[in-house]
């Protein structure tokens, strides 16, 4: 059995359903992320869990240990808040010893821990100053100590890196996974940004208004998307239109394209294709051909974009030191057909 | 910070120098050493101020005002506070009507609600009691604390306290080590200014005193109506004393900008 489990959780707002028969589960030590995008009920599921707000119905399982008869005062969970939620009177360290004290702990053992907690964040050189005189990427150290020194069964992170800017968040991504390891502990991190939960996480819990999408590694999520919300959710992906004959043959605008093996039932479906699956070759030997019709460098490779009949399709090219196609250019693409996936038409999920 | 024109510059004097006059000529007169109402005072004297020791009626009423002020502006903020935290985070039916009932005491003409407490105390049977006069102060001074905790209440994150009881904390531990230092600029800020509020009431207060709990401002009213000395000028320079050792102190503490002004941005 799973350490933490959530099964068929619901949560209601009057009309509003904003966690609906959420099932997903979270093995002792590993890394989770629950992914989606703003408003899906990440926020709302993560509060269930920490017991500050009802569950409407559904279970959650934590240890073997139904939570549902248990107030959030005595889950002994660490949770790291959106806002860092630090005491602003306290100094770092009393912040940090805050839970210890909550639990009587002694004096010498209560400043062992904290400075251990301290030293782990790499802050132990601030233990003395209050939280307002310190940058976004200090609090977000701060909260971790807090929420780490009680020594959690469970820690749960609320889009912990959303308000730091691009580069102090890459790095304390490097910072969080590490403090994680080291400490041992199970994780749930909460997160809308999925290059965050790919680089982060054993596990990825996709989201969408409420209800469960996808639950995988990272890599399995990102090559084999389960819906079409999945794979536009993560990363590029070219999304086409086609048809699944009877005869077991995919149409896709009028063309019979060769699909991966695996069938599925007829009618209505949706190709996805990475883009960074696509070659480039000489108009007459793709799968299609079309005209180039945007080109941009991002340093380490170009995004094209190439009108074909099949529709609009965009190109990524690693850049091998040379320049690609220009604009105008007709081109051929082509792909291995074993990429391809074939997913359920938008809406008949 | 930006610079002020020439002619802001002469609105603010002349409104200080407005603002300031009156304060000026009160203590002036009441260091004259004659026994008439004189500015600029012709000498330096202390003899009025010798004078108010050698009073007893000024002693006892500034010792009610003090108590009462006290008395007051704290049961005021035992009530307002956590009236400030049910209004400013709660979401019962009638949060408003609450709300308006507390601070109905601005709104209602002074005289109104001196009638209306005369009529309330004689029924009660507290008519000139020090308890029926701290009642009624406490009212009066109730919405001056609940606006300021208010501002600092609406101001505070929920998840700061969601945090505290995550660790552990019992709903009194969260609220003594976390919610109340939190909002101790607005509660000091309001005690104050209810403690300055009754410690300076006259237009109510005159209605419901008896010769035994006078307030210095209800004995220096009718002290006036029957005499002009300097005794007058030296009670209320006292008074301004107090009141000015009073804000240092708070600033001191707290900063009165942002006592009076609210909490800036974090
Ligand atoms: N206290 C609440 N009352 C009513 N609706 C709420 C409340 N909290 C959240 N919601 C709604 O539930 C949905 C999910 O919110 P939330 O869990 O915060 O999303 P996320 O964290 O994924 O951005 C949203 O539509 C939001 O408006
Ligand atoms: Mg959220």
């Amino acid at each position: 059995m799973a350490f933490l489990e959530l099964d068929r959780l619901t949560k209601r707002f009057g009309m509003i359903t904003a966690v609906d028969t959420l099932s997903f589960s979270v093995d002792r030590g590993s890394f989770v992320s629950l992914l989606g995008p703003s408003g899906c009920g990440k926020t709302t599921t993560l509060q269930m869990i920490a017991g500050f707000e009802d569950v409407t119905s559904g279970r959650i399982m934590l240890n073997g240990r139904n939570l549902s008869a248990v107030p959030a005062r005595e889950r002994g969970l660490g949770i790291v808040f959106q806002t860092y939620a630090l005491f602003l009177h306290m100094t770092v360290a009393e912040n940090v010893a805050f839970g210890l004290e909550m639990r009587k702990i002694d004096k010498p053992e209560r400043a062992r821990r904290v400075k251990a907690a301290l030293e782990l964040v790499h802050l132990s050189h601030l233990a003395d100053r209050y939280p307002r005189a310190m940058s976004g990427g200090q609090r977000q150290r701060v909260a971790l100590a807090r929420a780490l020194v009680i020594e959690p069964e469970l820690l749960l992170l609320d889009e912990p890196l959303s308000n730091l800017d691009a580069k102090l968040r890459e790095e304390m991504q490097l910072e969080l996974r590490r403090i994680q390891r080291e400490a041992g502990v199970t994780t749930l991190l909460v997160t809308h940004d999925q290059s965050e939960a790919m680089a982060l996480s054993d596990r990825v819990v996709v989201m969408e208004k409420g209800r469960l999408q996808q639950e995988a590694d990272p890599f399995e999520v990102y090559d084999r998307p389960k819906t079409s919300f999945v794979s536009g959710f993560l990363g590029k992906s070219n999304s086409l239109r086609a048809e699944m004959g009877r005869d077991g043959r995919l149409r896709c605008a009028e063309r019979v394209l060769t699909g991966p093996a695996a069938g599925l039932m007829p009618g209505a479906v949706e190709i996805a294709l990475r883009p960074e699956r696509i070659e480039v070759v000489d108009a007459a030997s793709g799968i299609v051909s079309g005209c180039v019709t945007e080109k941009v460098f991002l340093g380490n490779q170009w995004l094209l974009r190439v009108a074909t009949p099949l529709g609009d399709m965009i190109v990524l090219r690693r850049n091998a030191g040379r320049n690609e196609a220009g604009i105008g250019d007709t081109v051929g693409l082509t792909w291995n057909p074993e990429h391809l996936r074939i997913l359920p038409a938008e809406g008949a999920a | 910070m930006k610079h002020n024109g020439p002619f802001a510059v002469a609105f603010l004097l002349v409104f200080a120098i407005f603002m300031l006059a009156p304060i000026v000529v009160v203590i002036g007169v009441a260091f004259t050493p004659t026994g008439f109402l004189e500015f600029p005072p012709s000498g330096l004297s202390l003899r009025w101020f010798r004078a108010i020791l050698d009073n007893p009626d000024f002693m006892h009423a500034a010792w009610v005002s003090l108590k009462l002020a006290l008395v007051a502006a704290t049961v005021a903020t035992a009530f307002a506070v956590p009236a400030a935290l049910a209004i400013g985070r709660g979401s019962f039916r009638g949060r408003e009507v609450v709300q308006s009932l507390l601070m109905s005491p601005l709104m209602i003409p002074t005289v109104v609600l001196g009638i209306a407490f005369l009529r309330f105390l004689t029924v009660m049977g507290l008519n000139g009691t020090f308890f029926g006069l701290m009642l009624c102060h406490t009212v009066i001074v109730t919405p001056f604390i609940l606006r300021l905790v208010l501002a600092s209440v609406v101001g505070l994150d929920k998840s700061a306290e969601r945090a505290a009881i995550s660790m552990g904390a019992s709903d009194w531990t969260v609220f003594r080590r976390i919610t109340l230092p939190t909002i101790l600029p607005g509660v000091v800020g309001g005690w104050v200014l209810a403690f300055i509020t009754s410690f300076d009431e006259l237009t109510v207060t005159v209605f419901i005193t008896n010769p035994s709990t006078t307030t210095l401002p209800v004995r220096l009213f009718s002290y006036i109506a029957q005499t002009t000395d300097p005794l007058v000028a030296s009670v209320s320079t006292v008074a301004i004393l107090f009141t000015v050792v009073l804000m240092v102190v708070v600033d001191r503490l707290y900063g009165l900008d942002r006592l009076l002004i609210g909490e800036g941005k974090r």
